[in-house]
Formats: C-alpha cells, sequence, structure tokens
C-alpha cells in the first residue's frame, strides 16, 4: 500500500513537480519506501511508495508501452495472479510480477468492468489520454482511502486530506455538516468529509472526471438478502475462509497478524499460520488497566500457535499524549480515544521491521458480532410484547455496566424509548440518539449554521432500493457497515493508524466472496439466540482452543475523564478546553464545554455522554489546530 | 477541583420542596450545558434524552444521600424515576414508610 496524489485541470495547464511533491510531502508516512510522479499538460500524477510485492519492479506511477494510460495506485489485488493468468491467456504481455501492472493492462482489456473482478483493497487514479480524462475508483468497501476536491476548474485528489491541503488550490475549513455527521454517527458519511468542500469517493463506486466535470457510478452495493442454505455452510465457509488468507498472505515482505485474544483476531492468526506453513509473528496491545487487558487470551492463543509475539503495553496517560498525532493522521474530530492505542501498536509493527499486517475487522460486521444486533431483536420483542412483558434479555446487554442497572425495570426502556420498529434505522436509533445529544454543547453560531440539518433523514433518504426488503438484521448489518465500519473503523482506527507507520493492514473477513457467501446466510446462522456468530464459533471450534472459540465479545471501553482532566493530564488540554481556544474553533460553546469540565471533576462517574463529549470537544480542537487554524503552517516535506 | 454532584444543599435551603431540589439536581447535572432546555414536571427524562444509564444511577446516588431512604432495585422504574413528577411521588412514598412502617407506604 501507498499514498497517491495529483492534480487533473480543465484549462490544461501544468501540473508542477513542486506542487505534486508538496502533495506527496504531506502523505510520506504512507509510503517510505520511494516517490515517484507523472505530468503532461494539465494532470499530475503523484505516488510515494510502500514496497510490498515485486519491490524491483512496481515503481509508480506506471504506464502502459504508449504511453496513453498512467496509473498512481494504491492497494493491493490480491487475486493478482489470477488476473494475470487470464490477462496471460488473452495474449497480454507483462514486464513486471507487480499488481500494478495487472491492474494497469486490466483496464486496457477490460475497461471499468474490471473493478468487479478485483479481490482486493484499493484507491487509483488512471489518466487515460484517449479518453482525455481522469478515472478514480475505491474498493468495495473502503478499506483504503480517497479524497478529491473541485476549485476553479482543478480536480484535486490524495489519500489523505492533508494531500490535498498541500496542494495550496483548496484550503481547510470546517464543514458542518460533516462536523454533525462524526457527532451522529462516529465518522461523516460518505462522500462527505469533516472539510468543506473536501469529498471522500463512497466505496464501491468510481468517477470519471473529464473536461471539468465528475461522473461519479456505482459498481458494488453490498447485498444482505438471506438466500436458501447450501447442504454443507461449514465447509463452505471453511473454503472461502482459507481462501480469503491464503490470497491475502501473498507478500513479498514479512506478514504479521494483529491478535486482541478475541474469536476473530485468533481465527485470522490460526489460519494465517496454516496458509504460511509457518506461524506468523503477532503483535496486541496490552493495556495497564486490567478492566480493559484481555494479554492473557493474547498469550493463550500465541502460545498455541507457536507465534513470535510481541505486546505493545499501553497506559491512559501515554493514550492521552498521542491524540494530537492521532488527530492528524485521522483527519477528523472522534467519540473515543480508541484510534490512539492503534496508532502506537503500528509503530511496534513497524520497529520490528513488519509492513503488513492481517486483523479481524469486518468479522463482527459480516457474522453479526455486535451486541446491537442482538438488541435489535431484543427491543423489537419488547415493543411487539403487551406492555409489561418481556424485557428481561436486556439484562445480558453490555454486562460492562453495572448490574444494578441492568436488573432494573428502567434498563429496557432505554432501548425501547429510542424509536419505533417501522423507522428503518431502528437498529442504530440508540447509538444515534446518544452520539447526538453532543449537539446540546454546540454554540449557537454552529446550531445556526447548521440550521434544519438533519443526518438521520439525510440517510434514510439515501438507503439502497433493497433495504427495506432485507431482515431486520440484513438492515441492522448494512447501516453497521456503512455508517461505523467504513468511515470509522477501517479509516480512522483502521488504514490512518497503520499507514501513520507505513504498515499496510488486510482484512480478510472484508475478502468480497467471503461477505457474500456471510450476508446470505439466514440470521440464525450468525446470530443464534444469544449466540454471536454461531456459524464462525462453530467453524472455530475445529481450530482453535475451546476457550478461545467460545470466548465472549470483550467491549474495549477506555477511560477518558481521568486521562484528560486528571492529575496526570497533559497540558495542551486546559488550553484547548479554554474559553478562547473553544470560542475560536466555533464549533462548541465555551459556557457549555465549561459545565462539562465543572461536572467531570476529579474522581467523577463517567457518564456516556461525557465519555463522548469530551472526547469529541478535545480532537476537535486537536483537529481546528492541525488543520484549520494552525499555529504554524502545517508540515510538509 | 475536586468536584463531585453538583450539591444542591449548598445552594438551597434545607426545606426546599423535593421537587424544586430534585429539578435543580436534574438541571446541574444532566442539562449544564443547555440552560434554557424546557424542563417540565411531567417531561418524559429517559425518553427526551435527559437521563442516560449511568444518569439514572447517578440520581438514585442522590436521592438516597438527599433524602436518606433506600432505592430498591425494583423500584428503578419508570414511573418512580422516569419525571419530576414521579419522582417526588417516588421519595414521598419512601419518606413516608419510613416514618410510619413499611405497612403504611402510600400508593402513588
Amino acid at each position: 500500500m501507498c499514498g497517491i496524489a495529483g492534480i487533473a485541470r480543465r484549462d490544461g495547464r501544468d501540473v508542477s513537480r513542486e506542487t505534486l511533491r508538496r502533495m506527496l510531502g504531506a502523505i510520506r508516512h504512507r509510503g517510505p519506501d520511494g516517490e515517484g510522479t507523472w505530468s503532461a499538460p494539465g494532470i499530475g500524477l503523484g505516488h510515494v511508495r510502500l514496497s510490498v510485492l515485486d519491490i524491483a519492479g512496481g515503481a509508480q506511477p506506471m504506464s502502459n508501452e504508449s504511453g496513453t494510460v498512467h496509473l498512481s495506485y494504491n492497494g493491493e489485488l490480491f487475486n493478482y495472479v489470477e488476473l494475470r493468468d487470464e490477462l496471460t491467456a488473452a495474449g497480454w504481455r507483462f514486464r513486471t510480477r507487480s499488481d500494478t501492472e495487472v491492474l494497469l493492462r486490466a483496464y486496457e482489456a477490460w475497461g471499468t468492468s474490471m473493478l468487479g473482478r478485483f479481490n482486493g483493497q484499493f484507491a487509483f487514479a488512471l489518466h487515460d489520454s484517449n479518453e482525455r480524462g481522469l478515472l478514480i475508483a475505491r474498493d468495495r468497501f473502503g478499506i483504503l482511502p480517497l479524497f478529491f476536491a473541485e476549485r476553479g476548474g482543478d480536480f484535486v485528489f490524495a489519500s489523505e486530506v492533508k494531500g490535498i491541503l498541500a496542494s495550496r488550490i483548496v484550503s481547510a475549513a470546517p464543514d458542518p455538516r460533516g462536523l454533525d455527521e462524526v457527532f451522529t454517527f462516529w465518522a461523516a458519511r460518505p462522500p462527505r468529509t469533516a472539510f468543506a468542500g473536501v469529498r471522500t469517493l463512497e466505496p464501491g463506486t468510481f468517477g470519471w472526471w473529464k473536461g471539468g466535470r465528475l461522473r461519479l457510478s456505482r459498481y458494488y452495493q453490498p447485498d444482505h438478502q438471506s438466500r436458501v442454505q447450501g447442504d454443507s455452510p461449514l465447509e463452505a465457509l471453511d473454503q472461502v475462509l482459507r481462501s480469503a488468507i491464503d490470497i491475502r498472505t501473498r507478500a513479498d515482505v514479512t506478514v504479521g497478524a494483529y491478535l486482541s485474544g478475541g474469536l476473530d483476531s485468533s481465527v485470522t492468526c490460526a489460519l494465517t499460520a496454516q496458509s504460511m506453513s509457518r506461524p506468523p509473528r503477532t503483535y496486541s496491545l496490552a493495556f495497564e488497566d486490567a478492566a480493559l487487558d484481555e494479554s492473557p487470551h493474547q498469550t493463550l492463543l500465541a502460545a498455541h500457535l507457536g507465534c513470535d509475539h510481541v505486546s505493545r503495553r499501553v497506559g491512559q496517560r501515554e493514550i492521552a499524549e498521542s491524540l494530537p498525532a492521532t488527530v492528524w493522521h485521522a483527519e477528523t474530530p472522534m467519540l473515543r480515544t480508541a484510534p490512539a492505542p492503534m496508532f502506537l501498536l503500528s509503530k511496534l509493527v513497524r520497529d520490528s521491521g513488519v509492513k503488513v499486517v492481517l486483523s479481524g475487522e469486518g468479522a463482527d460486521e459480516v457474522f453479526l458480532g455486535y451486541e446491537l444486533f442482538k438488541e435489535t431483536l431484543l427491543r423489537r420483542s419488547a415493543l411487539a410484547a403487551p406492555a409489561g412483558a418481556g424485557g428481561g434479555g436486556f439484562a445480558s446487554l453490555y454486562p460492562e455496566l453495572p448490574s444494578r442497572l441492568r436488573s432494573s425495570g428502567l434498563w429496557g426502556d432505554f432501548f425501547v424509548v429510542a424509536g419505533p420498529p417501522d423507522d428503518m434505522l431502528f437498529s442504530h436509533l440508540p447509538r444515534f440518539g446518544l452520539s447526538s445529544r453532543i449537539r446540546r454543547f454546540y454554540s449557537p453560531e454552529f446550531l445556526a449554521e447548521l440550521g434544519e440539518f438533519d443526518p438521520l433523514d439525510e440517510l434514510r433518504n439515501s438507503l439502497p432500493d433493497a433495504f427495506a426488503q432485507w431482515s431486520p438484521l440484513g438492515r441492522a448489518a448494512w447501516l453497521e457497515m456503512h455508517t461505523l465500519l467504513s468511515p470509522y473503523l477501517l479509516a480512522t482506527q483502521g488504514d490512518r493508524m497503520t499507514m501513520a507507520h507505513g504498515v499496510e493492514l488486510r482484512v480478510p473477513y472484508l475478502d468480497h466472496r467471503l461477505f457474500e457467501f456471510a450476508a446470505a446466510l439466514p440470521d440464525a446462522a450468525k446470530l443464534n439466540g444469544t449466540k454471536d456468530k454461531a456459524i464462525l464459533r462453530d467453524w472455530a471450534a475445529g481450530v482453535l482452543p475451546a476457550a478461545a472459540a467460545s470466548r465472549p465479545k470483550h467491549a474495549y471501553r477506555a477511560p477518558v475523564v481521568a486521562p484528560l482532566l486528571g492529575t496526570n493530564a497533559p497540558e495542551w488540554v486546559q488550553d484547548l478546553l479554554s474559553p478562547d481556544e473553544v470560542r475560536r474553533a466555533g464549533i462548541f460553546s465555551p459556557e457549555a464545554v465549561d459545565g462539562l469540565v465543572r461536572r467531570c471533576g476529579n474522581g467523577r462517574r463517567e457518564g456516556e455522554l461525557e465519555r463522548q463529549a469530551l472526547v469529541a470537544i478535545v480532537t476537535t480542537g486537536l483537529w481546528h489546530r492541525a488543520f484549520v487554524n494552525p499555529p504554524e503552517p502545517m508540515a510538509t516535506l | 477541583m475536586t468536584h463531585s454532584l453538583a450539591d444542591t444543599r449548598r445552594v438551597l435551603p434545607p426545606d426546599t420542596p423535593i421537587l424544586d431540589r430534585v429539578r435543580a439536581f436534574v438541571r446541574e447535572n444532566f442539562l449544564y450545558m443547555q440552560p434554557d432546555w424546557p424542563l417540565a414536571d411531567d417531561t418524559p427524562l429517559l425518553a427526551a434524552g435527559v437521563l442516560d444509564s449511568i444518569g439514572v444511577l447517578e440520581l438514585v446516588e442522590f436521592l438516597q444521600r438527599e433524602y436518606g431512604v433506600t432505592v430498591a432495585d425494583d423500584d428503578m422504574t419508570e414511573q418512580n424515576l422516569g419525571s419530576l413528577n414521579g419522582i417526588v411521588a417516588y421519595v414521598t412514598s419512601l419518606r413516608a414508610e419510613r416514618t410510619n412502617g413499611p405497612g403504611l407506604r402510600l400508593e402513588t
């Protein structure tokens, strides 16, 4: 994986190498192994390389022999071997062993229909002088990023927003609607970003920029329709899982794996070991806070598999101190500090000499692992039951919360009042309702800018055509992938954090064949009563130690109030929360922030609103300082 | 600054009616960021998002400390804690029970 950046100009003016290099300089952390640029009248492409496949031959931007097609590509086509065989059989010749060249030839052979043949993670820009246009595309689930902006006839794109800002064609300004989406959905919803005028290409889409206009098309829409199951679903799962892992161990460098201790990464590690015929190097986080720490489970698995295992011990002070760098890389405010330990973990990987890790993201969405899915069914039952009946099942949800609360008569009410079952967003209304209370901290000016904007209504109006036909859990899974997995977990907590240290993240559960297999399974094959990820657990029972296969999900709930407001908090936090700084950022009300700080205090029990609001306000301040109103010009080369 | 739950006894006299004290507690701890938020005596605190799950526990802690009553787990219901009116009625009944004995708990 790598970083890409470039500019296309309607008026055909040159793109200077200096500008391209400045853009690439801002994303150099994504590609420390090399850099390349290419330009012609009206177009400039740049690339910073993280060498993983065909170290010698895969330099970019890459062109065809006639020089009519130029490509700048970030990603991996894991089925590049099979595609190359197919293209070779059709008469195409290859000069390198790289997947980059496979993409190039695939375009020449198939045009944009190539995208449906790719099994991989990618974001690229391809200039075709015969088409007089620039093609941009992104993988089905948005594993890799691509941002763009249009200004005065120029089309500017980059793997990260900081690449676009370094062009100096676009300057950073907050997008109130994008920010409101961050504080509702946990991330701005594509194509929006937190930056005014900067959009992200939606997953599963491509665009042609020609004659100064961008035309977008969708080539993939995830389908959550259950279908009739085949005779041997466990066998079928075994085949597709192994294949998803096998092709993701293809690399000319060492491949490692994240091991959280949970089911998903345990499966990934076990299969990676089998695929490579040797255990992978594994990496974990260990928390000083015992309530968060999963070290014993990690150690058990690593020992079982014979992995060379290393662990990064993290304390709350270090998490707080890492927040500025985390926000700089994530390019967005956030509601959790969870990306910060991931930032620290990827440094450990890089320092150990490894550039590629496999990770378990996507399993909970694809196999219905989250509490949210159980909660959705419980809420529907409770609402369908006569008044006073039902609701007992809620006590089993969120076991990390006090038992007194979970056994109270009120507990079920929290879920039931969130919204009616005929609301298309039903499954996610409790979460959206919780987060959007952050609105109460907005300044009157920011509220005025937002006007009547309702992010939930916008989401309701942009659901896929087939959405209403899917089961409640199918709809919940789509919403989870669309609002959280893709724009937050894979982005803010995933790619941005690993690529901060030049480490490529591979996510086998988002192999589209595995996704499609799982999405088509009946709901009960995935969520069977209270047994989440049922079919995956059944499969894992034959591969992992019993404790690992049956281990319940361990929620990561890091404290935030003490690390940010306690005696060991970094000094810059108080600075950021001062009335002047809050007023300067213009998003939150200084009085409301002051109330929050007083309310939190020392030794104060954290409510969920306080946790989210505090992180939101602090990271907004960091984001504003890093991009919108930096004390010094943003670092480039 | 050491500051636990906003202590309304510092600003309200001891004979303040339960309704006023509870209203002040809710405003100071859950609506501090929006002083003009329209909190009515019958506002449904859960449905309106004023109280979240941890907020309920804080409310219970406050009532127990403030009025010397014990809130049983079974009493943590929408009826008893879901509005200012409900809270007042519930606390009143608990205090009466404490004064008069368990057999004479007021119906609410």
